[in-house]
């Protein structure tokens, strides 16, 4: 029996309705009757253990995992208000599993990973583990370290596609779904096995400005100095503004223009947003920067986040095609999952929409799509001479999971 | 040997000299051309900061461009919903969390004036809870006055603008709305209640720019247009209202009033029933004795006496007449009198009519010609009553024309009925005549009829009998120009 999968969506008002409608196209996507597990993602509006129940009595109560978003990416487009349900029909060939961890802020990061593997990793013995997906709303330096724990359990090399869906000064909360619990200050996590085909991409699209610089002075995620000067002088310099006119502006222009780490050997620079302007001067980003690191300040264009898009889509594309075999590619059905910085739409606005429509020429229209904005991501872009021992953290990068096919 | 030590170790030290010159050299040029390199990295990062500045620029422009694009859009679509709408809570009503989000904003309130309890009323709230609420509304209402003062300045007060009045505190407001940046809009229809559009966003990432205050001010002009039409629509309603409520209790009085009026009339026809037939038999009476005596069959009469006999023989024969013709107006006006509706056909009656007439038209020397539509339909009608009417209007023409004059009878017919005209080159009637003509025992004051006798009843059988006949009855004339009298009757379908 081979990998099943059906999505549905629907953008009712209520939770009810729109659950059963997106249920029930989903079910009407399948060939098989059986449903393993259900996938959800939802705009926060409609988070509610009602539209979980409803899910669950539509589908007979399959495990359950997913999140709200501030806007869902589907085939149609952009929306604000909906909820998307996958419902997955998993061949014995795949196994796949979930898990929750709770509570995060009691607990370091490094912990909490190591507590999600270990939870995954406990139906999960016998097969060969390939992929994982997570879901986190702890803050994002947090997740960078629950991520590390989990590697420390799961692989270092393990391919790990995270969305984290906390930003740092994100005014609106998000929410978790796991099985019928709508959970906040958790993370989720699904781990893949068996002969699963699979390919993932990862590209933002900036590109560095100006002259190399150095940090000369940082501890994990405070970038205290670079070139020797307080850290926030290289922001003061480009824009030439004051501090308290980059405190005004900061958001965007931290989004916008992030530093970019540059990695020898590779044409993609790690980009890292800071958050916030400490008092002397130092940076707080959302990820750790080494010191020593060579920076640069970044920038980008439509045109290239446009190119980024392709690039990712292209090489999810070319890892599934690698990976899969010639019974599974006539048989199997397939789905695109997008996961997306929320920075990106501040650049590309009303032509957000374009890069569905990228990612649609490049796996075909018909091909089932869903995604959601994040605030940061980690999917694996084989930068480990950067950190040898860490899953890498992107800002502004869209990350692309293909399953099946 | 060791002068040969001496020359080895000079001209080594002279190659070695030499050779740190060129290294010398060589360090110079590379540092001459790492300056170069520096200078020009030093270049090319003040390019970036140019390139970084105009970009920044750009995004800002490009960025303020479409929201302003996408507000448009929803303003428009925003103004379409509460254009049309006409009632006060319904304006509010239209202004859904989802326009406001599109707008950029996530909380929203309104408050109007209430002149009769004398503070301000909320209307709208979005993104407040009810306790909230309460307390945003309780805030307003105890700075009422400073709110008053800045709606009379008619601008708009915002978290950028911040033209503060002694009583208007843009911390003070953002505290107690709960929001990070707001706009606070006046709500100023031309006539009524004036009002507080408050509009703002818990998130700090959210700046408010001059185009979303000028955007929320154009939505306040628009509240407040569709609160002046809801405004103007209640007055004309009101006054619709008003006017079918006098209309309704007027009907009402006339209604009471006509059926007052049919009474009498009932009561009218009664007594002239009653009396005309306790004065038939009298009458009756008086004419036969009048007629017995008349023919002297109880001895000669002297002349006079037989003169004043014939006379009391004439008049009894009026006032016969008379009376037939009140107890005839009274069964008809009671419905007692029993037409033999069917069809007939007018050609017969107007020759028989026509007929009877002749020999008074020929006493007087007057033409009578006749016009009947070919195929004339047949109308609905009892013959007798027909011949009557045919026979009053005739009659009245051949009185009215003097000699040698013209009499015409017309009829033409439609779907639904026959028209018949009967026209005089009479003396005509005045138009104040036109409108009493056909009431009882009206008589027109002219010549004719202060020479010849008649009881004024002639017109209003005729009258009765037309509209019996679910038929119309109308007169034109004028003085000296003849008179033409139309009556319609239905035909058979």
């Amino acid at each position: 029996m081979p990998l099943d999968i059906g999505i549905g969506l629907s953008t009712e008002k209520d939770y009810s309705l729109a659950a059963k409608e997106a249920v029930k196209m989903a079910s009407m996507d399948m060939v098989s009757e059986k449903v393993d597990m259900a996938i959800v993602f939802s705009s926060r509006d409609l988070a509610s253990i009602g539209l979980l129940k409803s899910i669950a009595l539509s589908t007979g109560g399959v495990p359950l995992i997913g999140c709200s978003a501030t806007a869902l990416l589907t085939p149609h487009g952009i929306i604000k208000h909906g909820v998307a349900v996958v419902l997955l029909s998993i061949p014995e060939t795949i196994q796949t599993t979930i898990a929750c961890i709770q509570e995060l802020k009691n607990k370091r990061g490094s912990e909490s990973g190591r507590e999600l593997a270990d939870r995954l990793l406990a139906d999960f013995k016998e097969t060969r583990r390939v992929m994982g997906l997570v879901f986190s709303d702890s803050s994002t330096e947090d997740a960078a370290n629950l991520i590390a724990g989990m590697r420390e359990r799961l692989g270092k090399m393990f391919p790990i596609l995270v969305g984290s869906l906390s930003g740092n000064r994100q005014p609106h909360r998000t929410y978790l779904y796991f099985n019928h619990n709508v959970l906040m200050d958790s993370a989720l996590g699904m781990l893949w096995g068996g002969r699963l085909n699979f390919g993932m991409g990862s590209c933002h699209g900036w590109k560095p400005l100006g002259k190399p610089r150095t940090v000369t002075k940082s501890q994990a995620n405070i970038v205290e100095e670079i070139d020797g000067e307080y850290a926030l002088k290289i922001y003061e310099e480009y824009f030439g503004a004051s501090v308290s006119e980059l405190r005004k502006n900061f958001r965007i222009i931290s989004m916008l223009y992030p530093l970019g780490i540059s990695i020898d050997s590779e044409k993609e620079y790690l980009l890292r947003n800071a958050v916030a302007i400490e008092e002397n001067g130092s940076l707080r980003f959302q990820a750790d920067i080494k010191q020593g690191s060579i920076v640069k300040l970044m920038l980008a264009t439509k045109e290239s986040c446009f190119e980024a898009t392709r690039r990712a889509a292209e090489e999810a594309k070319r890892n599934l095609a690698g990976l899969s075999n010639e019974s599974a590619k006539t048989l199997n059905k397939r789905i695109v999952f997008v996961f997306e910085s929320l920075s990106r739409q501040m650049l590309l606005n009303k032509d957000s929409a374009q890069e569905i429509k990228i990612i649609k020429d490049a796996f075909g229209p018909d091909t089932p799509l869903i995604g959601l904005y994040t605030y940061g991501g980690q999917a694996p872009l084989n930068l480990g001479s950067y950190y040898s021992d860490q899953s890498h953290f992107h800002n502004q990068a869209i990350s692309i999971l293909a399953l099946g096919g | 040997m060791s002068f040969l030590l001496v020359i080895i170790a000079v001209t080594a030290a002279a190659a070695m000299a030499a050779i740190l010159s060129i290294k010398i050299e060589t360090v110079k040029r590379l540092q001459i051309n790492l300056n170069r390199l520096k200078r020009s990295l030093d270049e090319m990062d003040e390019q970036a900061k140019l390139i970084v500045r105009t970009d920044m620029e750009l995004n800002k422009v490009q960025q303020e461009l479409d929201k302003r694009t996408a507000s448009l859009a929803t303003l428009q679509k925003l103004s379409r919903s509460i254009s049309g709408v006409l009632e006060v809570k319904a304006i509010f009503k239209g202004i859904k969390a989802s326009y406001l989000q599109e707008f950029g904003f996530d909380k929203s309130c309104a408050y109007l004036w209430n002149e009769r309890e004398g503070n301000f009323l909320e209307v709208l709230s979005i993104g407040y809870t009810e306790e909230e609420a309460g307390a945003i509304t309780q805030y307003i209402n105890s700075k009422k006055h400073g709110y008053w003062d800045w709606l009379l300045r008619e601008r708009p007060f915002s978290s950028i603008s911040k033209q503060e009045n002694k009583f208007l505190k843009a911390e003070e407001i953002e505290s107690v709305f709960k929001t990070s940046s707001f706009i606070i809009s006046p709500i100023l229809p031309a006539e009524g209640s004036k009002g507080i559009l408050f509009v703002g966003t818990a998130n700090p990432e959210v700046a408010i720019t001059e185009g979303d205050e000028e955007l929320i001010t154009v939505l306040a002009n628009q509240i407040s247009q569709s609160l002046e039409n809801a405004r103007l629509f209640e007055k004309a309603w009101t006054t619709q209202q008003s006017l079918e409520k006098n209309v309704e209790e007027r009907t009402h009085e006339l209604t009471v009033a006509l059926n007052e009026v049919r009474k009498v009339s009932k009561r009218k026809t009664d007594f002239i029933s009653s009396v005309s037939h306790e004065l038939r038999t009298p009458l009756t009476s008086v004419k036969g004795y009048a007629s017995i005596l008349l023919e002297e069959k109880l001895g000669k009469l002297p002349t006079a006496a037989k003169e004043r006999l014939e006379k009391i023989n004439h008049h009894s024969d009026e006032l016969v007449h008379m009376v037939n013709d009140l107890l005839d107006i009274a069964r008809i006006e009671s419905g007692k009198t029993v037409m033999k509706i069917e069809g007939q056909n007018l050609n017969e009656i107007i020759a028989t009519v026509s007929d009877l007439i002749m020999i008074q038209c020929k006493n007087k020397n007057i033409e009578l010609k006749t016009d009947i539509q070919k195929n004339l339909p047949q109308v609905m009608a009892d013959r007798n009553q027909l011949e009557r009417v045919f026979i009053n209007l005739l009659g009245n023409a051949v009185k009215f024309t003097p000699e040698k004059g013209k009499i015409s009878l017309k009829a033409k017919g439609n779907d639904e009925a026959v028209e018949v005209a009967i026209a005089d080159s009479g003396i005509g009637m005045p138009p104040d005549a036109l409108t009493h003509l056909f009431e009882e025992f009206y008589r027109v004051d002219n010549a004719v009829n202060q020479q010849v006798k008649g009881t004024g009843l002639g017109l209003s059988l005729v009258k009765h009998i037309v509209e019996a006949h679910k038929g119309k009855i109308w007169v034109e004339s004028a003085v000296g120009r003849g008179s033409t009298f139309y009556f319609t009757l239905p035909i058979k379908q």
